[in-house]
């Protein structure tokens, strides 16, 4: 049995019955953190599983931000660009990040140790500004804190 | 006089999260006390006295969208929504980090006055702490005969499964929340029918937010009555309330309803930085409308002071802007957002955010024109009430307020090609 | 009950809805994703009307009529939201009307004409998306003039039930695309290019043929199974005739076929054999009657035929199920008690062809088999062997007259019959395209068709010959 299968019966038995088509969303984060990206080939794995229509799951893939399509660096940096964090220095840190990396926002080092991406709102106003790097929360940054940040990853 | 807490009760270190410290401040007596000498319909009552209204920014009093579900349909869902992304708002990820159980004794109140045998909570994909705070208090809960079969041995029995968003604003909306929860793009549905009549799967469905079910406990333990005697008695409560942008002191203050903005701004969150003169507040969230300095000088943290005051309530993320801001920098940064979080699934909207932002980016860029300015002015009335959900009206609103009460700061820069601020954001 | 629009009392159903109160009662309100066959999406936001006692526009779509509601469609406020409706769906939208099929039969282009204003507040360049895209073989998608109805998807989820369309990506970025594995078909995909309400979705196989107001519809039946959609063929209006050597062709072509709605057979919709009934019609053509494989005068051959007949002992008779019932009528009572009457399902599916699919499309690949066996019951041909007839008249089209033991054959097709052996008299026929009459569907259910054209000259109706040799 696939992971997928695995992971497909796993979570049936978990939500309740006749919801079987709720199981997308868990399925391609499932996936995503798995291999990091999604592929089409997935989705239809997905679809097969779940009995979803498979235009229905790549529906799903495309709409929803935290899913990629394409491998992404070893870490993926995520900033907050909304509006309370602008306000304490987004942009700032944003442009830091740039000069360090040696990227444009959506690409990835030439090391292939980043990929630097804006996003919305985190709810960390009140910590900001803010960023997400893979899954871990790091508020009230400043340039040291973004440079000691990077600096503890491979 | 003592002020009445429902959130900040205790210090939020250590494991104050744990199911031992929550049981340690009085937690699931409410609970305990509901199932073992109260009928569903009680509590219903009790939250409806409460005069409780919701607290994900629609305001909506909960014992009325209670009261609109038919238990005899059979299946009856609850959702949590922990999707939190008005922006300026961070409370709800405080009480899954701080108080989970908190939330979770408010779910089972809730789906016990519902007749809902399964429940959801939707939270944010990007949530981390929150997340794992979250599975760790309902596997204590489950471990502990809190959640699942027979709870504390009694006939009720409520599920309670935890579904990941995956990066979409859009969903904080009920009807969107509820697509996505069906595996499906989060757009949102027309209504009616509403969500309590035909949500989940068709089923009666209600969509609470966080904090609104935090609430449910104290309520049953203290009584309706009690609860509604706090704050305002249109919309009494005791709520947290976010303070971020140039002050000295961002974050989450609990407050009943009613309190000063004034005050929240320069006692509790220490005053603008630097010392600065304010400039303009966004009370509830970014989709409010912004006031300036002049129009917060008497207004409350109250519904119907801020509603009087040309403004909302909303998600009670107070957004505190300096002199010395650009103004239509600013709004370029929500102007952006909502283009991107816009679900495309309805003209207006769709069409309309991506619009206002093209034109902001141009103005923003030095480029400029007049007629800019004419459209920022109708480009939001043909959104407003047009769309299939509420966050057409959540873009249109910014964009019209900045443009009423700021405007001469965005003509300035169509006519100059820059900003009269420095294109200014941090202080 | 009674309900009020603009003032004036119309009478609504139950469970109606105020759109559908209102266009049975002949109010015009706008819309573009409603369609009465499909659920109902409520994002266009074109039919917004003004609902008494509610503070906010409602789409008409998706409000049920309640006794003594009071709505307003013609008020300054409801007049406003359809401009800026028009407005926001033409802000990106590339008019292409100079280079695009639609013009004409555009519902965009209408409603903008009616509702919009006749300049874009936007001096902006236009956002971008993908045009002119081969969606399938059959189907061009251009997802700039698309805007975001979903009757398109609507469609292949809840009729055609393939999900051989979705909407991909968000807000302003959104874009048909369609399932992306190749080997999915849907064999009603093209009655999305007849729903979509601008010229995103067309047809490639009618594109650039013509502009749709040289065209007109003749109200015809598709002959490629036994339900018998109705269908709209449409050829060259009179007054669009073409000169020369060009209107040879153009004068009798069948430029496209799209569904006619029949609430009795078929709904509004057909399958894809139905809109390729243009080529059917368009097939090679036997026109030339032959005599003993030689070319012979229509007068002549029908003569020489019906010697034949006199002359024979036991004649027979295959008929078609492919004959109207006009010409199995003129048959049964001119041969019917002279000859022995064989039955037989014409034309068999093709391999790989649809068969029986619980929706429109029947197994039996012929529209009149209801008729042909409720005259003659069903008398299936037997063994060649078993076979002693002297003279067999074939009416359709025949591959072996082997199968036919040894008669002499008299064969009556519209198609080229076969060359060796030849048979004894060859009439060419017409198709049902060149004469009106009637098919009879599985469900016995009448459907009459309209003659688009003439039959070529040397070619005979079937009900003329059927005189002739009985005569």
């Amino acid at each position: 049995m696939s992971s997928l299968s695995k992971k497909f019966e796993e979570l049936s038995s978990v939500y309740p019955t006749g919801t079987s088509s709720s199981l997308v969303l868990p399925l391609l984060h499932f996936v995503q953190e798995e291999k990091g990206y999604v592929t089409q080939e997935d989705a239809a794995a997905i679809s097969d599983c779940t009995g979803v229509p498979a235009i229905q799951v790549t529906e799903a893939l495309t709409w929803y931000t935290m899913f990629r399509r394409a491998p992404a660096g070893r870490h993926v940096v995520k900033i907050c660009r909304n509006i309370s964090c602008s306000l304490r220095g987004a942009e700032r840190l944003i442009d830091h990040l740039r000069k360090q990396l040696g990227v444009e926002v959506g690409e990835t080092s030439a090391d292939g140790r980043f990929t630097l991406l804006t996003v919305e709102c985190l709810a960390s106003c009140g910590t900001a500004p803010a960023m997400q790097v893979d899954e871990t929360y790091h508020e009230n940054l400043d340039e040291a804190a973004v440079d000691r940040i990077l600096g503890s990853l491979r | 006089m003592s002020v009445e807490r429902v959130f900040f009760r205790f210090d939020p270190t250590g494991d104050s999260h744990s199911l031992d410290a929550y049981r340690g401040r009085g937690g699931y007596q409410a609970l305990t006390k509901a199932l073992t000498s109260m009928q569903p319909n009680d509590v219903a009552q009790e939250v409806t006295v409460s005069g409780l209204r919701g607290r994900g920014g629609a305001n909506f009093p909960v014992g009325s969208k209670w009261s609109f579900v038919d238990r005899k349909r059979g299946v009856v869902y609850l959702c949590c929504n922990a999707d939190e992304g008005e922006p300026g708002t961070f409370k709800d990820r405080w009480i899954l980090e701080h108080s989970p159980h908190q939330l979770i004794e408010g779910m089972l109140l809730a789906a016990y006055a519902l007749g809902a045998r399964h429940a959801f909570v939707y939270i944010r994909g990007e949530f981390d702490l929150p997340l794992r705070r979250l599975r760790a208090a309902l596997g204590e809960a489950r471990a502990s005969g809190l959640v699942g079969e027979r709870i504390l041995g009694t006939p009720f029995s409520c599920d309670i499964v935890v579904h990941r968003g995956a990066g979409a604003y859009v969903c904080g909306e009920e009807s969107s929340l509820i697509n996505s929860l069906e595996g499906r793009k989060g757009y949102p549905r027309n209504k009616p029918p509403f969500p309590a009549i035909k949500g989940l799967y068709q089923a009666p469905t209600v969509v609470n937010n966080v904090e609104t079910l935090a609430n449910v406990p104290w309520i049953v333990a203290h009584g309706g009555a009690a609860y509604a005697a706090i704050g305002s008695k249109s919309n009494p409560g005791s709520r947290l309330f976010g303070v971020s942008g140039h002050v000295a002191r961002p974050g989450l203050y609990e407050h009943p309803t009613g309190y000063p903005m004034k005050a929240i701004i320069f006692d509790d969150a220490g005053g603008v930085l630097g010392g600065r003169p304010l400039k303009a507040v966004i009370p509830g969230g970014s989709s409010t409308p912004v006031l300036t300095a002049v129009e917060v000088e008497n207004v409350t943290l109250d519904a119907g002071s801020l509603q009087q005051a040309g403004s909302m309530l909303g998600s009670g993320g107070v957004i505190v802007i300096a002199e010395g801001t650009c103004m239509v920098r600013l709004l370029h940064v929500l102007t952006r957002f909502y283009a991107h979080e816009s679900c495309g699934q309805c003209t207006p909207c769709r069409e309309g955010t991506s619009w206002m932002n093209d034109i902001l980016t141009r103005i923003v860029a030095g480029k400029g024109r007049r007629e800019d300015l004419d459209n920022l002015r109708s480009i939001p009335q043909g959104i407003m009430g047009n769309t299939v959900c509420a966050l057409g009206d959540a873009a249109a609103m910014p964009v019209m307020s900045f443009m009423r009460k700021f405007g001469d700061e965005f003509e300035y820069f169509v006519e100059h090609g820059r900003s009269r601020c420095d294109g200014r954001l941090e202080v | 009950m009674e309900v009020r629009i603009d003032g004036t009392t119309i009478e609504a159903r139950a469970g109606e809805t105020v759109l559908q109160a209102a266009l049975r009662n002949g109010i015009d309100i706008p819309y573009f994703c409603y369609h009465r066959s499909l659920s109902i999406s409520g994002n266009c936001r074109m039919c917004l009307v003004k609902v008494e006692g509610v503070s906010k526009m409602m789409p008409s779509c998706n409000v049920s009529v309640a006794a003594n509601m009071k709505v307003d469609t013609a008020s300054p406020e409801v007049q406003r939201a359809r401009r800026d409706v028009m407005q926001f769906l033409m802000l990106n939208h590339p008019v292409d009307c100079g280079i695009c099929d639609k013009a004409g039969e555009c519902r965009l282009q209408d409603l903008q004409y009616a509702y919009g204003t006749p300049r874009s507040r936007s001096s902006d360049p236009k956002h971008h998306k993908r045009k002119l895209y081969d969606l399938t073989p059959r189907i061009q998608l251009d997802n700039e003039r698309c805007i975001l109805c979903s009757r398109c998807v609507r469609f292949t989820k809840e009729i055609s039930k393939t999900n051989l369309l979705g909407i991909v990506d968000r807000g302003g970025h959104a874009y048909v695309e369609r399932n992306q594995d190749a080997a999915l078909a849907d064999a009603y995909s093209d009655n999305v290019i007849g729903i979509c309400p601008t010229g995103a979705l067309l047809s490639r196989d009618f594109l650039y043929k013509s502009r749709v107001w040289y065209l007109e519809p003749v109200r015809s039946v598709c002959n490629g199974c036994s339900r018998g959609c109705s269908v709209n063929l449409w050829r060259r209006k009179k007054e669009w005739w073409l000169r020369g050597e060009l209107g040879e062709a153009a004068n009798r072509a069948i430029y496209r076929v799209t569904a006619s709605d029949n609430p009795d057979i078929n709904g509004p919709w057909i399958c894809n054999k139905g809109f390729d009934l243009h080529k059917t019609a368009a097939r090679e053509r036997a026109l030339t009657p032959m005599i003993a494989g030689a070319a012979a005068t229509l007068d002549d051959a029908l003569d020489a035929a019906r010697r034949l007949l006199v002359q024979s002992q036991r004649p027979a008779a295959l008929v078609s199920s492919q004959a109207s019932s006009e010409e199995l009528g003129a048959f049964e009572t001119a041969l019917g008690r002279r000859v022995k009457v064989y039955t037989r399902q014409d034309c068999a599916p093709a391999p790989g062809e649809v068969t029986e699919d619980g929706f429109l499309i029947k197994a039996d690949k012929n529209p009149n088999s209801y008729d042909v066996h409720a005259r003659f019951g069903s008398v299936p041909l037997p063994a060649a062997d078993t076979l002693a007839h002297d003279l067999f008249i074939v009416w359709g089209e025949w591959e072996r007259y082997a199968l036919l033991g040894r008669a002499r054959v008299i064969h009556l097709t519209a198609y080229p019959p076969p060359r060796t052996p030849h048979p004894d008299v060859h009439i060419p026929l017409s198709t049902w395209v060149e004469r009106n009459g009637t098919f009879v569907n599985f469900e016995g259910k009448r459907n009459r068709f309209e003659r688009v054209f003439d039959k070529p000259p040397l070619v005979a109706h079937a009900v003329h010959v059927f005189e002739r040799l009985a005569s």
